[in-house]
């Protein structure tokens, strides 16, 4: 896969921004839900924005790791989306969204056993087979651990590769969240991984609550985080790299900035950088994924 | 929950009834058997954190599809209706734009004066701003007609169809002006029950939101059947025992007005 730069995720705020003033950006990655069930702005705009920019289809119901069978509706959908825009890779997340039925729109963490294993193998495989493309998987934020689970996580995610040639995406925000509260080493964790199947790299911010850290993506990166990158950026030899921001979402260049920050953490030596760094108090926000598209007020009103 | 909770199929299934249904504190504390502790949390603490997230997300969301609504029933109550209604009707679609959908049906279906003989009207009322809320956030995602030509004045009566993108609803209040200015951050009234009949049309990715009177909502229901423009006239002098020649002429003002706003396409222009 080639590696696109540094991006940013595409978001309904900044729309008329994006597609007025055509901002210098690598790429975009867009939430494929907010797109793919859209017969109105939303699927134009990103129309639009694949014309100019690479884009990526980063999506949050797949859910892979789900007992229920797969929805093959769903899939088609992607797949339609996926031929009007030309993804440079469809994502999704090492996850499950609901079962009997339901979706509960949270990216639920999976007991990381053989049968789970085998059970994720093989739905891989049926996507893969369906979209017609290699599966991009990204390790999620969880707030719990298995008593079940036999193997670790970064192990997990390295079977999968080996089994099914998918590839992963690496958010190290994350890897921080799940290792602090599940208390792992993510250094340990980052090293582990195929580092030759990581394709992409996740960053974004998350809420400390001392006990435990919400993943919230609605405040700057931390420091703690961005060694974390610029560990997989040596270990990754250099892959595309997207800020994601889904709550609080600033305006579109101060995104742009924050992004930016990652370019010293790419130097042989990165400690300096940590001067740019500092944390902000803001209010707290939900945990992810929250992104949704509400009609925006667009009218007019008239009586006869 | 059955002890027996060591599949992963068992696993999801207690998770999922654990998140939607925190109440059940025998779900919570399979907890302690099926989760680790972290080193400054209980498994029911790290399963709350789940629990939380859940309502607190979906709740935030149906505040963003239903914000009059909420504004109106004020923050505090909506969220109690909305937590009952994900309670009831967990979400079944991969995207959140479908959250909403039941939400109208729930609130008739469960009205705190359902079992009494007279109605409250405030409920009717709150019902009828649901469907139009959800109904406008409809029209924001439905298939539409931009990137194609519109029909001018011009065209023959005979070749004019309605846009795809055109959603004709009839309400129990006059639910429009009320949501129009509260979403523009004004005061309103709630106001009296009245028959309301409602145009809704995208053009440009912009919806217009149009008041209708009773036998323009008649015509234009007839057109969106696939009728002719004469056949709708007729049907439409005949119910309402309207003067045909001032109907006629009234259509001639419709269509002025109708086009400018792209309600019309040009049917012969799509067979050539």
């Amino acid at each position: 896969m080639p590696n696109l730069g540094l991006g940013l995720g595409l978001r309904s705020v900044h729309f008329d921004h994006i597609l007025e003033n055509r901002p210098e950006i690598a790429w975009f990655e867009a939430i494929s839900e907010n797109f793919m069930y859209s017969q109105g702005r939303p699927r134009y705009v990103l129309r639009r924005v694949a014309e100019r920019y690479p884009v990526v289809l980063h999506g949050v119901s797949l859910s892979i790791g789900s007992t229920e069978a797969l929805n093959l509706e769903y899939l088609r959908k992607l797949k339609t989306l996926a031929g009007e825009v030309g993804p440079q890779w469809i994502s999704d997340h090492l996850c499950w969204t609901g079962v009997l039925g339901a979706n509960t729109h949270d990216l639920l963490p999976l007991p990381l056993t053989e049968e789970a294993l085998r059970h994720i193998t093989g739905r891989i495989k049926q996507v893969q087979d369906f979209l017609e493309r290699p599966l991009i998987l990204e390790n999620p934020s969880t707030y719990v651990s298995f008593a079940g689970s036999t193997i670790p996580e970064p192990e997990f995610l390295y079977l999968l590769t080996r089994e099914t040639g998918c590839g992963l995406l690496l958010d190290v925000n994350n890897c921080y969240v799940t290792c602090f509260n599940s208390g792992y080493d993510p250094v340990a964790y980052i090293e582990s991984l195929p580092h030759d199947r990581i394709v992409q790299i996740h960053l974004a911010g998350h809420q400390h609550c001392g006990t435990h850290i919400i993943d919230t993506h609605d405040r700057p990166v931390v420091a703690e985080v961005w060694k974390l990158f610029s560990l997989a950026w040596q270990r990754t030899g250099g892959v595309s790299t997207l800020l994601e921001w889904d709550s609080n979402i600033p305006p579109f260049e101060d995104c742009l900035d924050e992004l930016h920050k990652a370019k010293a953490f790419m130097t042989a030596h990165p400690d300096l950088a940590f001067d740019d760094v500092r944390p902000e108090e803001r209010e707290p926000a939900l945990s992810t994924p929250i992104d949704f598209l509400v009609p925006e007020v667009l009218l007019s009103h008239r009586d006869e | 929950m059955e002890e027996k909770n060591d599949s992963l199929a068992d696993l999801q299934a207690w998770m999922q009834h654990a998140l939607v249904h925190p109440e059940d504190l025998s779900a919570a504390g399979d907890a302690d058997r099926l989760v680790l502790p972290s080193g400054a949390l209980s498994p029911r603490q790290r399963l709350a954190i789940y629990q939380r997230g859940y309502y607190a997300r979906l709740v935030q969301c149906l505040e963003g599809q239903f914000k009059v609504l909420c504004s109106t029933l004020g923050p505090p109550l909506f969220q109690d209706f909305a937590g009952a209604y994900l309670r009831e009707c967990p979400s079944v679609s991969p995207t959140l734009s479908d959250l909403g959908e039941r939400f109208a049906d729930y609130l008739q279906q469960t009205r705190p004066d359902r079992d009494a003989g007279e109605k409250e009207p405030w409920v009717d009322f709150m019902v009828d701003l649901a469907r139009f809320e959800w109904d406008l956030y409809r029209v924001f995602d439905a298939r539409g007609h931009e990137g194609k030509p519109y029909a001018a004045f011009s065209v023959p009566d005979a070749r004019i169809g309605l846009q795809p993108c055109i959603f004709l609803r009839e309400y129990r209040f006059p639910v429009s002006g009320y949501y129009t200015a509260v979403a523009q951050g004004k005061e309103a009234d709630v106001p009296d029950p009245d028959r309301h009949f409602v145009a809704f049309c995208r053009k440009d990715y912009r919806i217009g939101i149009f008041t209708l009177l009773a036998p323009q909502f008649y015509f234009l229901s007839v057109l969106q059947q696939g009728a002719e423009v004469s056949v709708a006239l007729g049907l439409t002098v005949e119910k309402f025992g309207a003067n045909p020649e001032k109907a006629r002429s009234a259509w001639h003002e419709w269509k002025n007005k109708w086009t400018e706003a792209g309600f019309f396409i040009d049917r012969g222009a799509l067979s050539d």
